[in-house]
């Protein structure tokens, strides 16, 4: 397959992998009313200067007294001044994470999972497909390849939220849409009367723009029923199960494949995944992603 | 090293000596539920009574609950710290073979890629001290799962119930050299052992209930998407978790916080694929129905297990059909999978 798989972090290897390393809050940008990005940097200098990680791994973040949560590494790692993450206030982390201001110590353990294979998708035609904070894994992928601009070959993103209040990234959406490389296409399910933007679900917006699957590979990431709507138009256009990649999201609490309830069948989605082609995922055990 | 024996009168000298070195583990009520639980050197009436413990061995080295690590604020931030130490190396005594080779399941999992030092580092230390089973019960199904109510090689010492006294076979190393420092033993004769070949071949044969594990895996995910029979399978589940909690091959476990004032707590405890909420997420949940968590228990010990470590997630130790309060029972389950090839997806 096309993923790689990242072995244990060797340079994260402590003596107790449970254990989280500290780390400052620097600075917290309002995404929309529900949805925050952090940007955060390890307490001690030594393991920011050595950390590294790929894009789409994932972390296990924790607010002290409340608990830990996963969340993807929203940065790239071809910017390492500082690491960034976005959670939507849903649950009992992240309604805490919310709360914290810049300076708040929390925790960090990772990074888990595979990532998306850059060798695969290197002399590609890449065409990202996003919904709401779907963006946020898809943002690291993004930056990483724009500043790798002359590996990749065209470079065309769908992007999609409920209302222009939902879009997530905006501060990047303008800077990809003033760079002339990448084709950028912004779209909300209903508008407001500011909006002068496309109108529609991802999936038709898709449909409308028919990428060519011609050395292609579809990177989608949003809502499960976006992506479940997803799949069948690339299917329509011509993309094989193979040229199309996701990453999926499931309920962890270790992020290394031992407490039990992220697994699809045989799948552990922390350990194996979070990156699946669809290829993998038709031939998952299970229907329960 | 040949087998030695030991009258039955003397296991309490044997686990004095034993208790200088280790932290002694032996069958005990605590409030009326049978559990390995840390022997204070004053009898060994278990002897009598121990058929097997309701809460498997496995909770020795995966507690119910257990403290991951410990945080405290202050003005230089938050400080993380390990939490004391157990009590040292543990003598399980009178581990069956069953609740053995859930052990080396267990293993598996905790092994794999990354290692998980709570469990380990009880695990590497710790002595098993088997004891065959002269009697399984009628919810015992070990013998289909290639497990001998007798025997065991999953464990450093074994014990045979030969009359008036154990005979005591070296299985590892570690036994090994256990029989050497330990006083009290007199060597084996042929006698001796041909009576304990008698016991174990006895006991093979008292297990009566049995299932056909030959192509499961197939069998069950040739069934997957089968929903009616799922449906039927999980009817009278109650969702309850005791078959998943006492199971000695389920290790799921949640995380969580506890803070009192600045000072708080990580812990684990353990978790059941029972409970709806052990998937769900603020949006959805890929298990909200019963018959899909049922499904899930099943075959990870059936399917998904031997998939990804080639052994099937169960030793047929019989605790969820005895334990269930509503007499779900597994082999039934597994008996009932309709046999069909599966087309497409």
């Amino acid at each position: 397959m096309t993923t790689t798989n990242i072995s244990p972090s060797k340079f994260l290897a402590q003596d107790n992998v449970y254990l989280p390393h500290i780390a400052v809050i620097e600075k917290i940008i309002d995404e929309t009313p529900n949805i925050r990005t952090f940007h955060f940097n390890f307490n001690d200098r030594k393991l920011q200067k050595e950390f590294s990680f790929e894009s789409g791994q994932f972390g296990e973040y924790s607010v002290f007294g409340i608990g830990e949560a996963p969340f993807c590494i929203s940065s790239s790692p071809t910017r390492r001044d500082h690491l960034e993450f976005t959670a939507q206030r849903v649950g009992r982390v992240t309604n805490a994470l919310h709360r914290l201001g810049v300076g708040a110590e929390i925790g960090f353990r990772g990074p888990y999972g595979n990532s998306f294979p850059l060798d695969f998708l290197q002399g590609k035609n890449l065409v990202f497909i996003g919904g709401g904070i779907g963006l946020a894994p898809l943002r690291s992928l993004i930056w990483n390849v724009i500043d790798n601009r002359s590996k990749y070959k065209n470079i065309a993103l769908i992007y999609g939220a409920r209302t222009p209040a939902d879009l997530c990234f905006k501060y990047d959406l303008d800077t990809w849409g003033k760079n002339k490389t990448v084709n950028m296409v912004v779209t909300v399910d209903k508008g407001d009367q500011n909006w002068t933007g496309r109108v529609g679900v991802v999936p038709k917006i898709l449909e409308e723009a028919a990428p060519s699957a011609k050395n292609a590979v579809a990177i989608v990431c949003g809502p499960p029923i976006m992506i479940r709507f997803t799949f069948p138009v690339l299917t329509k256009l011509g993309f094989a199960p193979e040229q199309m990649l996701t990453t999926l999201e499931k309920r962890m609490k270790c992020g290394i494949g031992k407490c039990g309830r992220c697994n699809i069948g045989n799948i552990y989605v922390c350990r194996d995944g979070p990156v699946f082609s669809y290829a993998q995922i038709k031939n998952f055990v299970s229907s329960e992603y | 090293m040949a087998s030695k024996k030991v009258n039955k009168k003397d296991v309490l000298k044997l686990l004095n000596q034993w208790r200088q070195q280790f932290a002694v583990f032996v069958p005990s009520r605590e409030s009326g539920v049978a559990t390995m639980a840390r022997w204070e050197g004053k009898d060994t009436g278990f002897l009598d009574w121990y058929r097997n413990t309701v809460i498997p061995p496995k909770a020795n080295f995966l507690p119910p609950m257990e403290e991951m690590f410990r945080f405290q604020k202050d003005k230089a931030g938050y400080r993380i710290e390990l939490p004391p130490s157990d009590g040292g190396k543990q003598l399980i005594f009178g581990i069956r073979p069953c609740d053995a080779r859930a052990m080396k399941i267990l293993d598996m999992t905790f092994e794999e890629d990354y290692e998980d030092p709570y469990y380990l580092s009880r695990r590497n230390s710790a002595v098993l001290v088997g004891l065959g089973c002269n009697n399984p019960g009628d919810s015992c199904f070990c013998t289909s799962l290639g497990i001998s109510p007798a025997e065991s090689n999953d464990v450093d010492l074994m014990l045979t119930d030969i009359g008036d006294e154990f005979l005591v076979e070296p299985i590892s190393a570690t036994g090994k050299e256990l029989i050497a420092r330990s006083s009290g033993l007199k060597g084996a004769n042929k006698a001796d052992e041909a009576r304990a070949k008698e016991a174990k071949e006895t006991a093979y044969n008292k297990v009566t209930r049995k299932i056909d594990t030959n192509g499961i895996t197939d069998k069950l995910l040739a069934c997957f998407d089968d929903e009616k029979f799922w449906e039927k399978v999980a009817a009278k589940c109650i969702s309850c978790g005791i078959c998943t909690l006492l199971c000695p091959t389920c290790y799921c476990f949640d995380i969580n916080d506890e803070l009192v004032r600045q000072e708080g707590t990580r812990f684990r405890s353990l978790d059941s694929c029972a409970f709806p909420v052990y998937t769900k997420m603020p949006m959805e949940n890929p298990r909200a129905e019963k018959w899909k968590r049922v499904r899930n228990k099943v075959c990870h010990k059936y399917a998904f297990y031997p998939m990804n470590f080639d052994v099937i997630a169960c030793t047929g130790c019989g605790r969820c059909i005895r334990l269930c309060p509503v007499n779900w029972d597994i082999t039934q389950t597994l008996e009932s999978v309709p046999t069909k090839t599966k087309v497409g997806k």
